[in-house]
């Protein structure tokens, strides 16, 4: 599960960063898609119209080339005896030659009238009347004409029959076209000019023209097409193809079609119709031109008098171009995908960066969970997993003290535990033993007794020992106070400032007066003076403890009728308090054992009441909490010193 | 005291308890030695030939299980009754930890303290048979 969540997470992110790079990625291409498609289109309809210009430089040519060969011939000098003669026979011979070696369709002379003369390509054929036609009539006047113009199939027909048979255009059905108004076109399309011819007078005796019909004549368009483009193909098509229409009918062209024929009878589609015939301007668009897309264009082709009579069209094949654009749009996508990919493995990476901390964090609370503390991670960032990372190692480090602190609290817990469980075993044993001969005693002092009854004497020894029994189950009880005191106050000690003579000796002295007056015996207060001024920073009660067990040890311990000494000095750094008694003393190898927990020395004394084992061992405790130190002097059979020092604070806060 | 029933060895470290006892015991008839801890009480056992011991098992030196091994080892005094005086509510607990030290002792040779004189007395005479 863990693993599961953290691949998840790591690939969310990828595909988060995945949809973000995708979907720029897809507009830029989309964009870069469209403007490329702008620029070629544009960049190939610049091309068609530069086509175009250089197609009719072309055609232009053709006829400057034929007003060139008209007009030389128009003023040659077997034309002006003939026509000035009127003998024909051999000019007719000569003009024929020329209109051969030139490759013209008719070379005609008409007189000053405009009645033909002879034709060099029809020479049976003369006398008809050619001055209604507008270039004759401009020649006549003695201009040089020259244009494109449309030919009925009669005048054709006079020039030449073939011409008139290879004007004779079917009509082909074509798709788009306009509806056809008629099945066939019989007028040609041709290239003429008209020049006058003078004579030596410079009178005009006469006019030529000659002239090439364009339909079925391919000179003109494969010229455009090798100037143009020359000659270039793709996989097998020309890349450029040229066009004349005579009106909306295809005359002469390059374009070819599915059987490879030039695909000459068939007509113009409807839209160019109407814009270029009709409306008179250049049309430029792709277009489907028989079995291909070209780019293409279309002018009219005017008269001398400026009517549309045809179109001049020029195409580009679009496939190169599509090519081109299918070219630039694939590598434009290779980068697109290779951004894709580095964006993947970024965002992978990425991924990685930030989902690593988190696997680390993870592995560390599971640690914790399995009591490995404390548990922390490696911080590699300063962001908010950074920050995690910080809290989370903080957290350990205090969830690892924190326990630690209750482990040790628990121990000492524990330890205290073990300690009361002890002192109330010991408690119970060390009470059995007073209260076993009160019991004893009391139950002899019945009257249901079994033995004899007691005699006044055995009556007052067992009071005696009763009441000194009671007394230690008193003092017994007293020191257990003390010790639960001590440790109670091992947890909270409150110390003050405490003047040692008022408020702890002098109140220790007042409660043991009772059994000094019993032991006869004189307590003596030395340094008195100087003891009046000694403050110490300590707690009162637990202090008051100590004063009570050592007189109270001093009287139990010292001979009747002894003196008590309750004794101070002071030096630079400590100062140091002692009580001494008269009495039997301690052996020097138990001066140390005195102070452990439930010791007591000495055999059983028949007059004296026992310790209880806690006095010295509970002064020593406190003496101790407060940075003191304890320890018995003796001396075999004279007297017994027990001193102990408190330190010296300023204030007392330092040692508070 | 013109006629003793029979001699008692009492051993207490505690001299009040051994006080007590002898007292209790004196004024039953009988003639008490006392002892104060387990050396003693073997001393005494050999010196006065006593008919009973009350033994205390707490006891500096040689405690009472350590004694009571010795007198019963002792073919001179391993006949002399013994009555051990135990806290209460270890009845048991002895009784397992004598058998470890191969003494024979049953839950009627104990007597809990704190002593009643007056059971202390009946089992006294139980136990010595008069």
């Amino acid at each position: 599960m863990e693993i599961f969540n953290k691949i998840r997470l790591r690939f969310r992110l990828v595909l988060y960063f995945l949809i973000v790079v995708v979907i720029s990625g897809a507009i830029a291409t989309l964009v870069g898609i469209r403007l490329i498609n702008t620029s070629i289109i544009k960049q190939a309809q610049n091309q068609v119209m530069h086509d175009l210009s250089s197609a009719w430089m072309v055609y232009n040519e053709k006829l400057d080339d034929l007003k060139d060969i008209v007009e030389l011939t128009s003023n040659r000098f077997f034309l002006n005896t003939a026509l000035t003669n009127n003998e024909t026979g051999a000019a007719a011979k000569e003009l024929e030659d020329t209109r051969v070696k030139y490759d013209l369709d008719f070379l005609t002379v008409t007189d000053e009238q405009g009645i033909v003369v002879f034709r060099a390509s029809n020479p049976l054929v003369a006398g008809d009347d050619q001055s209604s036609d507008e270039l004759v009539r401009r020649a006549l006047r003695g201009e040089i004409a020259s244009a494109t113009q449309i030919v009925p199939r009669e005048k054709l027909i006079l020039e030449s029959p073939k011409l008139a048979e290879r004007a004779y255009f079917v009509l082909k059905k074509t798709p788009k076209a306009k509806p056809a108004s008629k099945s066939v076109e019989d007028s040609g399309m041709v290239l003429k000019v008209a020049a006058p011819t003078f004579d030596h007078e410079g009178r005009i005796i006469g006019t030529l023209y000659g002239g090439i019909l364009i339909n079925r004549s391919y000179d003109i368009v494969d010229s455009i097409k090798e100037t143009v483009y020359k000659g270039e193909a793709y996989k097998g098509k020309d890349i450029g193809t040229a066009t004349i229409f005579q009106w909306d009918v295809r005359i002469s062209t390059n374009v070819t079609e599915l059987d490879g024929n030039r695909a000459i009878e068939t007509r113009v589609s409807e839209s160019v119709y109407d814009a270029v015939l009709i409306n008179g301007k250049s049309w430029i668009d792709r277009a489907f031109v028989v079995r291909d897309w070209y780019i293409t264009a279309y002018e009219p082709i005017r008269d001398i008098e400026g009517r549309i009579i045809g179109i001049l069209y020029v195409g580009i094949l679009e496939e190169p171009y599509i090519i081109m654009r299918q070219e630039i749009v694939w590598s434009m996508l290779k980068y697109l995908i290779i951004a894709v990919a580095a964006a993947m493995v970024i965002a992978f990476l990425l991924g990685r960066q930030i989902t690593k901390p988190i696997a680390h964090l993870v592995h560390a609370t599971r640690q914790i969970y399995n009591g490995f503390l404390p548990s922390t991670v490696k911080i590699t960032s300063k962001d908010e997993i950074g920050i995690l990372s910080e809290s989370f190692n903080s957290m350990s480090h205090k969830l690892k003290q924190t326990l630690d602190e209750k482990d040790k609290a628990y121990a000492q817990l524990k330890d205290l535990n073990v300690r009361y469980l002890e002192l109330l075993g010991f408690a119970t044993h060390e009470l059995m033993q007073p209260l076993g001969v009160l019991k004893g005693y009391l139950t002899m002092m019945q009257q249901s007794f079994s033995g004899k009854r007691l005699s006044p004497e055995q009556h007052e020894h067992a009071v005696g020992t009763m009441l000194r029994n009671v007394n230690m189950l008193v003092d017994m009880s007293q020191t257990y106070l003390q010790l639960s005191k001590i440790e109670s106050g091992q947890l909270d000690t409150q110390k003050e400032r405490t003047n040692v003579y008022h408020d702890i000796i002098i109140p220790a002295i007042e409660s043991a007066r009772p059994k000094l007056m019993v032991e006869e015996m004189e307590l003596v207060i030395e340094n008195e003076n100087s003891l009046d001024r000694v403050d110490v920073w300590a707690d009162p009660i637990l202090l008051r403890i100590v004063y009570n067990n050592l007189i109270s040890n001093a009287i139990k311990y010292g001979k009747r009728r002894g003196k008590i000494f309750i004794g101070f000095m002071g030096n630079e750094s400590v100062f140091q308090f002692n009580v001494k008694n008269e009495g039997e003393g301690i052996t020097e190898d138990k001066l140390d054992v005195i102070f452990e927990k439930f010791t007591r020395l000495g055999e059983p004394s028949r007059r004296k009441q026992r310790g209880t084992g806690l006095g010295l061992y509970n002064t020593k405790e406190i003496v101790t909490k407060h940075g003191g130190k304890i320890w018995a002097e003796s001396a075999q059979g004279e007297w017994t010193d027990i001193i102990f020092t408190l330190p010296k604070t300023e204030n007392g806060d330092e040692n508070g | 005291m013109a006629e003793t029933k029979a001699k008692i060895l009492v051993v207490d470290d505690e001299p009040d308890i051994v006080d007590m006892l002898k007292m209790s015991l004196e004024n039953a008839s009988y003639e008490v030695v006392e002892a104060y801890d387990g050396n003693e009480a073997i001393e005494k056992a050999k010196a006065e030939k006593p008919d009973a011991i009350i033994l205390d098992l707490m006891m500096p030196k040689k405690d009472g299980f350590e004694a009571c091994k010795e007198l019963k080892n002792d073919p001179e005094m391993s006949g002399i009754p013994v009555l051990v005086l135990t806290a209460i509510g270890q009845e048991i607990s002895h009784t397992r930890y004598a058998k470890s030290m191969g003494l024979e002792l049953e839950s009627d040779d104990f007597i809990s303290k704190p002593v009643d004189p007056n059971f202390l007395l009946k089992r006294l005479e139980e136990f010595l048979g008069t």
